[in-house]
Order: C-alpha cells, then structure tokens, then sequence
C-alpha cells in the first residue's frame, strides 16, 4: 500500500516492517501473556488434530471445555488482519508442519485435580490461573499445556484457540515455535451487569459469559436488582419476582440461576450477585411494600438519583430480619466466596422526610447514621456466616463511614480518585471508576425533558481510555497489595439485549489486559504510557480480538474503518 | 446506578399538563387527527379491500406486509399490565372488518408506489385520509397516489395494540388526514469507512418506512474503500473495495427496487473530488497526495488523496463515472459530495501546480469548473445535483439555482447558503449527526473525543427548528432534513442500535412540522411515549432498536421526566 517512493518513506516503511515483524501472529492474542517468545516457522493444525489430557479421570468441565477447544478450532474462521487477509500466508502454510496433538499436563507437585468449577469459585486469592504453553515448530512432539490447576488449564486452552488463524481450509500460526507461560498480575477481573433497568434474557447473560472467558475474566458481577424491577426469584420470598419483575418472562427463576452458576464457573468465571441495599431497592416495594420508605415519592429528583425513590426502612427491626433472610436466601444460591451488598448513593432525604422512617428512628431510638451502621453490619454479619467475603460499594465507607468488617472489599466507582482514600484507610479494594470503566457513558441524558442533558458521566469511555487506566496510580507501593483487580460496569437504563453486545465489546476487554497482563509487555516495555493505545500495539491485537468474537458471533462493535484495522499503526493520531 | 448527585437537589416545580392517550401513539403524528373514546377490535377475519384498478404490484404486496404486522405486532399497550386492564372494554366492543383502499377521483391510473417515490421531489403526492368509524363499519383510506396509500397502511398499521387474543384501539372513531411538511426526509448511511451487506440495507429501509421517511442517502464510497461496481467502471471497486464487500449492480437493483416499493427514494453520492483516495487504487493518475503523511495535514482523516481535479483527464474520468453511476439508479436527485476538500493536498501536488502554472488558473477556478462538468453531466441526464456546503460557503464554487445544498457543519451554515438562493437539506452535526458521541476512533490519542461530542439524543435532534435564523422569505427553501451515520465505528453489529430509535425523531420533525394535530407545538414530553410505541414495533418486527430508558419509564409516561410533571402511580398498581 505504502508505495510512494522516497527515502524519508523507504525509511518509515523500514520502521513500520521492523515493528510488524515485533508483533507477529503470535502476539495476536488478548489479554497478552506477559512471557511469551515465538519462532518464525509457520505451523498449522492436522486434519486429525486432538486435544488429550494425563489427567485420570478428568473432571466433566475440562473434558467438556477440551471439546469446545477443538469444535472451536475447527469452526472458527477468522483471518489474519492485513491486506489479502492471509492470501499472501498461503504458500508458506502449504508446505508448513503439521501439528497433530495438544497434551494437557498437571505439573509436579500440583495440588489435587478438581473441576475447574470449584477452582473458579475457591477464594479470590487461592486460584491457580497459572499455565505454561509450548507449541513446537516441527509439530512434533506434542503441544503441550501445563497447570497447576484445571482453571489453569482452562486459561491456557483459552490462549491457545487464539493462536490460530484460518486461511482456506488450514489453521496455522507462523511463528512456531512459541513458548509461554502467564498468569494473571490480579485476581479479579470483572463484569458488572444491571439486569434490573432492562432485563436480559438467559441466552444474553449465557452468551457474555462465554465471551468473557475468552478474554479471560474471572467475574460476574450480578446486579441484579434495583428500584426499577427485581427479576430475580427467591424462594423464600416469591413475591419479590411475581410482583417485581417486569414481567412473567422477565425472571430469573432459581433454575435459572443454576444454570447460569454452572455455566459461569465451569468456564472460570465465579459469580458475585450484588443486592444493592439499601438504596436503590424499590423493585422491593412491588412485593413488600411495608419495607421501602419513600417509594416513589415525587418530586424523584429530591429523594434518589433516578426514578423511582425508595429505600429500604433500615430502622425498621421487621425490614432488618426481613432484608436478613433475604440476604441469607440469596446467599445460599450462589456458590461463590463473595457477596455484595452495594450501598451506592444513599439518600438521606428520602428517610428524613418519611413518616414511617422518623416513627421507626424513634421506637428504635437511633439516628439515620447509627441505624446505617447497623444495617450494614447485620448484612455483612449474614455474608460472613454463609462464608462468603463482603463488598461493598465505596461511599458507604468514604462517604457514610458505616464500619465494615475487616475483610470488606471497597467497590471503588464514583472517581478512581477514591482508591487513594480507601487504601489509606488499608480497605482492600477493586476498581470501577466510573471516570474510566463505565460502559454507559456518553450516551446522553435519558430523562425524558431533559433535551440538553449529556450522560451524567460524559464523555463516552473509549477502549484506550479504559486501557490507559493504571490501577497503582497514586498508591504507594507498600499500598499495592490491596489492589485485587476490577470491573468495567453496564448500567441497563439505555441498553437491553438489542445493545448488549455492542455496548459491551471490545471494550470490555480493555480492562481484561490492564488487570491480566499488569504493568509489562512480554518484550519488557510498559503495557501503559504514550503508545499504549497506538496501532501498533494494543489496538492491533484488539482489532484481532474484536473480528475474532464478530466470528464467533458476539456483535462487537468496529473501532475503526476496516481500513485501519488492515493498517497498524496507519489511523494513528500521529501517523 | 450513579447519576450526579446535584439532581437530589434540583427540583423543578413546573406541573405541566400532558395528556396521552393511546390513540396518539402514531409516529411521525400525523398533520390532522380526530379520535374518539370507543373501543374497537380487529376482526379475526379483518380483510383489506384494495379497490385499486390494475393494482402495481407493490402496492399489493404493501398491503399483505400490513396484514402481516397487524398479525404479528403483538404490542402490548405500554402502561403498567401492559393492556390487560383493557380486556374488560373490549367486552362487547364492534368489530372493525375491513379496511376500503381507494385512489381519489383525482388520481389518474395507479402507477406503482416506486415510480411515485422516485418522481422529482416536488411532485409526489403523499397524501392520504383514513377514516375509521366506530360502529364497525368498513374502514376507508384514500389518497391520490399509491405512493398516498402507502403511508396511510403505514399509519393504519400503528394504530393497534394486543391484550389477550384481540388487537385494539380504544379511541375509535378515527379520522386522519395527513400529508407531510417537507418532502425531503432522509437518513444518511456511510458505506465505505465499514461495509454493510445488503441485508442490512434492506432493514433499515424497512424501518425507515415505518417512521415514513423517504430518501435514503447512500454515501457509499469514500477514502477508505470503494465498494460500488459501477459499470464501466467496474476496476474502481475490483480494486479499491474491501475484499468481498462489493454491492453488484444487481445489488443495487435490489436495493433500490425495494426501497422503491417502500415508498423510499435512493439518493446516490460519489463524493467528490475529496474522501476518494480509494480511487487510487484502481487509477493513481487521477489522486493528488495519495497517502501523504501526517495524514493530518492532507485530510481530516486517514487517509490523504483527493482527485486531480485540476486535470482534464481526471475531469473528464469523474464525469463519466458519475453518469454511469447516475444511470444505474432512478432517483431524480444525485449527490457529488464536496465536503472537506483539502487545499495542502494541491498546493503540494507538482502535477495540479503545474497544471495551474500552464493555464493561468486559479485552484477555485478549476474546482468550479470540476464542479459544473459533473453537474452538467448529471442535468443532461435529466438529475437534479446535490452537494454538501462547503463547495458553496468555504469554496465559494457558483452553482445552478436548482442545487440543493446539504448543510452540516452547524446549523448556522444554513443562513449563508439561504442568502445565495439555493435551496436547503439540513443534516447539521449539531443536531442530526448518529456517530457523534462515541469517542476518539484514531489510535494513540486516549483521551481523545468524539470530534463532534456529544451524543446526538433523540431529543436534541427532535427539537430541531428547519426555519431557525432564516428569513420568512427564504423558508421556501427548506426541503427537509436527514440524519446521518458515518460508519467510523459502526457496522453491522451496531446498525440497528445506533440509528434506531433516534433517526426517527428527524422523520416527525419533517413529516408532522412544528405543531400537533391539536394546535400545540410538538414536544418531547407527549412525544416520548409515541416514540416508545414505536421503538417497540420495532423490536417486534425484528430491528434492534435500543430502550431509551428503564422499562420502568416506560410504561409510567412523564415518570421519568427531569421536571416531575407527572404524579407516578404506586407500584401497587401493576
């Protein structure tokens, strides 16, 4: 393309050659495994290609993960970005080695083999994700994989599929042989999902999930129910789903939320359902109306951040058993070791100006703060005898400082500003500031008269401004350590399941590689800084991944012309 | 979660009176509108009596679509129960057996509704009257023109909601009669930055016929690739498109074959003599700064080349490839572009200069002639040109009287190109623009933003004003207006929900003007609950169209407002 011949260009094209060689096919990959080294022989898969396992008797997720590796290799049909699409590979792979056979191995020394079910739902930072990854380049011996861990494993089955770029009928790479080995800088990475302003049904929620484990994220983050509607089913409390789902079919019924657990955790993404307390809970009042104060009362704007108002009466000792079982009830459905109770944007005229509230502050005789304190403290107290870790949002803390128990993990979202004051406050925590990691930003104000709104949130996070993110900033480093990872958040009120997708990916997975991968590429230099973001070397291999789910049938969204994404580094601002 | 917390303390106690009832879910509202307050059921065996002679085709398969909606809508009302509070009035309700479709005493002999939505934009009839009696009797709708009739199927269509087994309305009698108030309502969609397969074209013509809106402007090449076969010219997409991402000519018969039937007309634009760099690739003679780096200096965007304009040759080329791609499509209207022309790109360019050196011209002289060649060839075969602002305001190129210019830098431009006498298309970035909003797409920059932030709402578009800052005198200008996606980051994965619902709102601003049917200007509040009908028959018809709020909001109309007009029910109530 670049063929105007001159010598200030022959030496760019010098330039641009040198570093289109530094990322080759099997740099491709997302998030990047922070070791990796590659050959320059190109390789493809045999027609006979198997996957195997040492393991004796390997758990029914992994064999079951195994076959999707191999249908996915065989059915995946996504071609190396560059002009002609991998035309110009085709030689090369004609007369390239053949590799037979992929060997998953347990590594000396490894603990017991357990499905990579439970390994996904074993304490944050008791997961093995670790794997080591060889690919010859003669195809022979075998390709091998080894973990300590069937989640191990799982991630490096993961990588592996991304390896592989089809041309014709053939899969190959060019670059065999390659060697990695990777694990993730943060245990959590997350998804944070609002099924409450818009239902999603069970196929959307199946369908992320999966695209989630392709980028290797190992959270959920199911909020699943808030003032507008509470769709999911408890059976200790039908009516809180009869009556405050949107509809009938608008449920999660409790097979529901079987299906989607195990779905989830045999692809290492363990679930942590948020019941947002005790604000954003008039979806409550539907079924148990004695239990909200304030629902619905006008004008909103003085009593919620968003219609409708409502609020749990956390004087109240009936609404506190209540909100007790509710949250054992709930607990007890999800496997998990976290929990949250959210807390977010409590309002305190909602309760101030409510009769049933100030009767109920007095019988108890307790003030709006003590009674907050309180109720965090029973709900945390419910979290922690289900043996699960509490999270919460961080303006309780920061904003209401109600005491926590020592083990809480800090939601940080209202600016990654806050995770200073958390962490000087030694409150492990993880990130989703909504300055940097929320979806629905930018898409204008969605009251109803409000003609010059702009989201509350604007701008539009891009992807490279989720990528630039750098979860130590500002912290020192004896600081660090309370740092477990973060999640990128959708908020439903302008997204349902004709946007899923689209308001999802790729930008999701910006935050995969910036909690996966850490501070370092795998040739040393920072994954962070001024060419972060250039097309040369993230957004290459987003590009890659992007056209890789749209082949796999997720609707991600085009980051750029397909022009550029045929050209790294051409659409840069400074190219 | 998480709007400002300034909100919980901004209160407004403006009460505003807003009345909506059912039957005013129609989208765009039409320009005269009775109903009254009786309940009205389909019949099970509700035909359509098209006593039309000698019925084109299209307007009979128009009508099985019709029939196939009215089936399979499936709208609940959207209030909390979503209608089934309505069953109880639908006991012992008439039944509505047929819909009478007639052409006027007036009307000559039908043509078919393509060749009415194709005619020049000032004679097309799109008139109709639809008359809905209570008692059961049959149902008439009139126009003078196919083209009439479709509009008014399409409006029939909005009128009903499902409860249980029956499709209803509770405001008969009905009497419409309606027209639009500017004869140029478009949506705009960018092609080249990323392709979209006819599949998708087509759907959003469907849509875009549901909202009434009539001219798809189809951007279709540009800088980034060329996927328009044009014949003749076949090597300019062999070579310049992305691989397989070509639209044949008998694509292009499709699509303009079923948006004809769709009461839709197909406007073309090969822009010109900028954002054609993909020209380069089958014809380098004919690109000036072909792929010039910093690309920022030669273009607005990646990558730099604009046709040679300056050449004879290249003239000459461009003409005959606008013919033969005037030839391939029906439409009286064609667009040659104009929009950011570089000047950097020529002043560099050995060859234009010397070009200019050998005849004594100037770079604006040569444009002008560029201009009046391919406007000249477009004329001879019988074409009204269109062209984007620039040419006029910044390049100060004369043009003839009967050009249309697209305004959309701001709609200030308007003002400058009203005072030259030529008539107007609004597509203002201010206000229409559907890709705005979503953030830097050039690489290396992350805290870059969208280079006209913010998003475009629905809102913003719809209080729109066609006449702002024009004199009385210069209002005859106005055609319409359009909405516009540039596909920088768009493709078939977001289609659906970046245009739709919003490009609708352009579609009632043009068709229905600024006031309702009962003397009040629109408005956004008693137009929101409409539009969320809307939304939702689009959804159920198979566009992802995208919730424009909780459904919470939207089933307690005003309950979302900023200004608290409207008491919300208690949720005991669903």
């Amino acid at each position: 393309m670049r063929a105007q011949i001159n010598m200030v260009h022959t030496l760019q094209l010098l330039i641009m050659m040198f570093f289109s060689l530094a990322r080759n096919s099997a740099f491709a990959l997302w998030p990047i495994p922070p070791h990796i080294t590659a050959g320059t022989t190109p390789l493809k898969l045999s027609p006979d290609f198997s996957i195997t396992t040492t393991i004796v008797s390997p758990p029914h997720d992994l064999v079951s993960a195994i076959q999707d590796t191999q249908s996915r290799l065989k059915t995946d049909k996504f071609q190396r970005l560059v002009i002609g699409r991998g035309a110009s590979d085709s030689n090369a792979v004609r007369f390239a080695p053949q590799l037979d056979k992929l060997e998953l191995v347990f590594a000396p020394h490894a603990p017991p083999v357990r499905s990579i079910a439970a390994e996904a739902t074993a304490p944050l930072k008791a997961r093995s994700e670790w794997y080591k990854l060889s690919v010859p380049s003669g195809g022979s011996p075998a390709a091998q994989l080894v973990a300590n861990s069937t989640l191990g494993l799982f991630r490096g089955l993961t990588t592996f599929s991304q390896l592989w770029y089809a041309y014709g009928t053939d899969k190959y790479i060019l670059e065999a042989p390659v060697e990695m080995e990777d694990r993730p800088a943060f245990p959590y990475r997350g998804f944070s999902l609002d099924t409450s302003r818009n239902f999603y049904p069970m196929s959307d929620i199946l369908r992320t999930i999966e695209a989630m484990s392709w980028v290797k994220l190992s959270i959920l983050y199911w909020h699943v129910s808030d003032s507008q509607s509470f769709p999911l089913q408890v059976e200790r409390f039908p009516e809180l789903a009869q009556k405050g789902a949107y509809s009938e079919n608008e449920i999660y019924t409790t097979d529901d939320v079987k299906q989607i657990i195990s779905y989830a955790n045999s692809r290492g993404v363990d679930i942590v359902v948020e019941l947002d307390s005790p604000g954003h809970t008039t979806g409550i009042a539907f079924g148990y109306p004695d239990h909200v104060a304030c629902a619905n009362k006008m004008p909103w704007s003085m009593y919620a951040s968003e219609p409708p108002a409502g609020q749990l009466r956390i004087a109240n000792e009936s609404t506190i058993a209540f909100s007790k079982e509710l949250f054992d009830s709930v607990a007890s459905m999800f496997t998990g070791p976290m929990m949250s109770s959210g807390g977010d944007e409590v309002n305190l005229p909602c309760w101030e100006e409510d009769a049933d509230f100030v009767r109920d502050s007095i019988v108890a005789n307790t003030t709006i703060p003590e009674a907050l304190d309180r109720f965090v403290q029973e709900i945390q107290g419910i979290i922690k005898k289900r043996k699960k870790m509490p999270l919460i949002k961080s303006d309780m803390i920061l904003t209401h400082n109600v005491t926590v128990t020592d083990d809480t993990v800090a939601v940080v979202w209202q600016s990654s500003a806050d995770a200073v004051s958390m962490a000087d406050r030694g409150h492990t925590f993880i990130y989703q500031p909504s300055n940097y990691f929320y979806l629905d930003c930018g898409a204008g104000d969605w009251l109803g008269d409000d003609v010059p709104g702009v989201s509350w949130c604007d701008p539009f996070k891009t992807w490279q401004k989720a990528y630039s993110f750098d979860p130590y900033a500002n912290l020192t480093a004896s600081q660090y350590h309370l740092v477990l990872g973060g999640q990128m958040p959708l908020w439903s009120e302008q997204s349902s399941p004709e946007n899923l997708d689209s308001i999802v990916w790729p930008r999701l997975a910006s935050a995969a590689e910036v909690f996966w991968t850490g501070a370092a590429l795998p040739d040393g230099t920072s994954r962070l800084g001024k060419n972060a973001t250039n097309g040369t070397s993230a957004l290459a291999r987003l590009h890659e991944l992007r056209y890789r789910l749209v082949d796999r049938g997720i609707k991600a969204i085009a980051l750029q012309p397909h022009w550029c994404a045929l050209r790294p580094g051409a659409c840069d601002l400074d190219a | 979660m998480a709007r400002s917390r300034i909100w919980q303390y901004f209160v407004l106690s403006v009460y505003a009176a807003i009345s909506i009832p059912g039957i005013l879910c129609l989208w765009p509202m039409p320009r005269s509108l009775k109903a009254g307050t009786t309940s009205l059921v389909l019949s099970t065996s509700f035909s359509i009596d098209l006593q039309v002679q000698d019925a084109p085709e299209d307007l009979q398969q128009a009508i099985t679509r019709t029939q196939s909606y009215l089936r399979n809508d499936n709208l609940g009302r959207l209030v909390v129960g979503r209608g089934t509070s309505d069953l109880g009035l639908l006991q012992g309700a008439k039944e509505l057996q047929s819909l009478r479709v007639t052409l006027s005493n007036e009307a000559g002999k039908a043509r078919s509704i393509s060749s009415e939505a194709t005619a020049p934009l000032g004679s097309r009839s799109e008139e109709y009257s639809l008359v809905i009696p209570s008692a059961g009797s049959t149902a008439t709708l009139i126009a003078n023109s196919t083209l009439g009739l479709f509009r008014g199927l399409t409006t029939f269509e909005q009128l009903w909601y499902t409860a249980g087994e029956a499709t209803y309305t509770l405001e008969a009698p009905i009497r419409i009669i309606d027209s639009p108030a500017f004869p140029y309502r478009g949506l705009m969609l960018d092609t080249a930055r990323n392709f979209f397969p006819v599949s998708d074209i087509k759907r959003t013509l469907d849509a875009m016929s549901w909202a009434k809106i009539n001219q798809f402007h189809w951007h279709v090449t540009d800088s980034q690739s060329f996927p328009l076969e044009i014949l003749g010219f076949t090597e300019v997409a062999a070579k310049g498109a992305y691989s397989n991402s070509i639209y044949s000519p008998e694509d292009v018969k499709d699509i303009v074959s079923y948006a004809g039937a769709r009461g839709i007309d197909v406007v073309v634009e090969i822009d010109t003599p900028g954002h054609t760099a993909s020209i380069h690739e089958s014809h380098p003679e004919h690109i000036a700064c072909y792929d010039s780096s910093p690309w920022m200096t030669f273009t607005n965007e990646p990558m730099a080349g604009q046709l040679r304009f300056a050449s004879a040759a290249t003239t000459n080329f461009t003409a005959g490839l606008i013919e033969a791609t005037a030839r391939m499509f029906p439409s009286s209207l064609f667009s040659t572009g104009g929009d950011e022309v570089n000047l950097p790109c020529y002043q560099l360019d050995v060859e234009t200069q010397r070009i200019l050196n050998a005849t004594g011209q100037t770079l604006q002289q040569k444009l002008e002639m560029f201009v009046q060649t391919l406007h000249g060839g477009l004329k001879g075969l019988g074409k009204t040109p269109i062209v984007w602002e620039d040419l006029i305001l910044t390049h100060n190129v004369t043009v003839s009287n009967d050009t249309i210019v697209m305004v959309w830098s701001s709609s200030s431009a308007a003002e400058g190109i009203a005072a030259k006498n030529l008539q107007i298309v609004h597509a203002p970035s201010d206000y229409f623009y559907l890709d705005c909003g979503a953030g830097e797409w050039i690489g290396a920059d992350p805290d870059g933003n969208s280079w006209c932030d913010p998003f475009k709402t629905w809102q913003r578009a719809y209080i729109f004003d066609p006449y702002e800052n024009l004199t009385e005198s210069h209002q005859h200008l106005v055609l319409g207006g359009e909405q516009v996606l540039w596909s920088e980051q768009s493709g078939p994965q977001n289609l659906d929900s970046i245009i739709w619902p919003r490009a609708a709102a352009s579609a009632e601003v043009f068709w229905t003007g600024p006031t309702l049917p009962d003397g009040t200007p629109r408005n956004v509040q008693s137009a929101l609950p409409r539009l969320y009908d809307l939304r939702f028959r689009m959804v159920q018809r198979g566009v992802d169209a995208i919730p424009l709020q909780p459904l919470w909001c939207a089933l307690r109309p005003g309950a979302c407002d900023l200004m608290d007009a409207v008491k919300v029910p208690s949720p005991h109530d669903r």
